[in-house]
């Protein structure tokens, strides 16, 4: 397939209907941003949850080496671990639950504090230092009474945590950015389409003669389609980097600035999940332009 | 070439069919007048051998393929297989003679040492060699109209389809279009032509068929424009 024309009627395309593309890419940048936002928010929910436990969960502290607490007199036991869960298990409160070893709860320590407590010849802090602990998920949030008092006076066991009123908020308020970030931008999204589908029938109108030649000698509904496609991918990538470019902007100089000097104790999401954010806009912004020129295209430039 | 077995179009919203039961078959190398007046169904036909439209009944085959069969992704191979002229030129204004010419080879994915062969070729076979630098509107009526039509012939189709190439054009220019389109004729491409010029008709003494409220009222092998008895 020769080329040549395709391109030229890109970049014909694209100068053409310039004030509709950048109405399109201004669109899909704001709205991919607030998707990106949303998937982000939605990770430190969960990053949050798993550290803290969430709305339903409290944490059993099991006695550990020299523990400071006046009923553990030893670690402790495997006998004890056994009574435990057996207590657990049966209470009918609980909808589940399970063990976090010492080395599990260092390893999310370290990853909260960086690695220079935990390492070299004397560390400060070793997973003797941590506790075990049994992680309860409630089956209503109101009814906890019975299963704290259940576990607390059984030996082995050193505090019952239940961190759920300070949880809850923080979660909460997270929850709703989240909500609030992916429902504005599905209004965005659905203008963004609404744009598409405008400069296409724009783009076919203005191109309606060649589109009737091209028609009429045979050429085949792809290449008809092509230039059409490609305006789309290429307002859709725009979209996709500056999207890129503003998350990258709140994690540098919002997160990670947060996370590295002040309110160390939360734990932040990480360039991990900053990616995971970019590779779903990146999938998102390319399918809100191209599947609409798909349909599109056949509607307009029908054989 | 094109085969026409007892086919019905019928639009929707409207009583009587475009055209009703109608069989025709052109061979290979004719040339055919296809008359009537307005709302006779000529264009129909010429549509449906176009695969623009499917019959609602019978069976139209164009280049032994059957259309009502033919995948809607197969329509462009059939179409390059037939070219196309109408009243109205339509060529593109922003671009040259050659440009024009060229661009039907272009779409079509013709490599551009084949663009470059076939395109002076083709001009000089319609009479327009050295003025394919000029841009459609520094051409007279006659001038643009055999750009279209080299255009249609650049990919040396089997059929010629000519929808009142005349119309548009005075009686002196039309017999020059007239000896093109014989002329194209000879090479052994099938030509399909409606029109209402009877004197043109008259004079070329071809094959007629002529349409009437959507039937076949006549088939005459070397037929003139209005009835003869």
């Amino acid at each position: 397939m020769q080329l040549r024309y395709v391109y030229s009627e890109l970049g014909q395309g694209l100068r053409r209907n310039l004030s509709m593309h950048l109405a399109v890419v201004l669109t899909l940048f704001v709205s991919l941003t607030l998707v990106g936002l949303g998937v982000m928010f939605n990770q430190q929910a969960s990053k949050a949850a798993d550290h803290w436990g969430n709305q339903l969960q409290i944490t059993v502290y099991l006695c550990r080496v020299n523990d400071s607490s006046a009923v553990c007199p030893n670690a402790v036991t495997d006998a004890q671990k056994t009574e435990i869960s057996q207590v657990v298990q049966d209470n009918p409160e609980v909808d589940d639950f399970h063990f976090e070893s010492s080395e599990e709860a260092l390893g999310k320590a370290r990853e909260l504090y960086g690695d220079e407590l935990f390492s070299g010849d004397n560390p400060a802090i070793t997973a003797e230092d941590m506790p075990q602990t049994i992680w309860i998920t409630l089956k209503d949030p109101e009814q906890y009474e019975g299963i704290t008092s259940a576990v607390q006076g059984l030996d082995g066991v050193s505090k019952v945590r239940d961190m759920r009123e300070q949880v809850a908020p923080i979660l909460e308020s997270i929850n709703m950015l989240q909500w609030v970030a992916l429902g504005t931008a599905g209004f965005l999204v659905f203008a963004a389409l609404l744009l598409v589908a405008n400069t296409i029938r724009l783009a076919a109108f203005a191109r309606r003669k060649e589109i009737g030649i091209m028609r009429l000698v045979g050429a085949s509904t792809l290449y008809i389609a092509l230039p059409f496609l490609l305006e789309a991918l290429v307002t859709a990538l725009i979209g996709v980097a500056l999207a890129g470019g503003a998350l990258w902007g709140f994690m540098y100089f919002g997160i990670s600035e947060l996370s590295q000097n002040r309110l160390k104790f939360v734990p932040w999401i990480g360039w991990g999940e900053f990616r995971l954010a970019v590779a779903s806009v990146a999938v998102l912004g390319p399918l809100l332009t191209l599947l609409p020129t798909l349909v599109l295209t056949r509607k307009y430039l029908k054989v | 070439m094109i085969r026409f077995e007892k086919v019905t179009k019928a639009y929707p919203g409207h009583p009587h069919p475009a055209l009703d039961n109608i069989s025709v078959d052109v061979e290979k190398g004719e040339f055919v007048f296809l008359v009537g007046s307005s709302g006779s169904g000529k264009s129909t036909f010429l549509r449906l051998v176009l695969r623009e439209y499917r019959p609602t009944s019978g069976r139209v085959y164009v280049a032994g393929k059957e259309i009502n069969r033919l995948a809607s992704w197969k329509v462009p191979r059939l179409r390059r297989d037939i070219g196309t002229v109408f009243q109205d030129f339509r060529l593109l204004p922003n671009k040259t003679v050659t440009e024009n010419v060229a661009f039907a080879l272009q779409v079509i994915g013709k490599s551009r040492k084949e663009i470059q062969d076939l395109v002076p070729e083709t001009l000089e076979l319609v009479g327009l060699s050295g003025k394919g630098d000029r841009m459609p509107d520094e051409l007279s009526g006659g001038e643009q109209q055999r750009v279209a039509v080299a255009r249609a012939f650049v990919n040396r189709p089997m059929i010629l389809i000519a929808d009142e190439p005349t119309g548009n054009l005075d009686p002196t220019t039309s017999v020059g279009i007239m000896k093109l389109l014989d002329r194209i004729n000879r090479t052994g491409t099938t030509v399909v032509m409606a029109t209402h010029d009877s004197g043109i008709v008259d004079q070329m003494r071809k094959r007629v068929i002529e349409l009437e409220n959507g039937h076949v009222v006549r088939d005459q092998a070397q037929g003139v424009y209005g009835h003869q008895n």
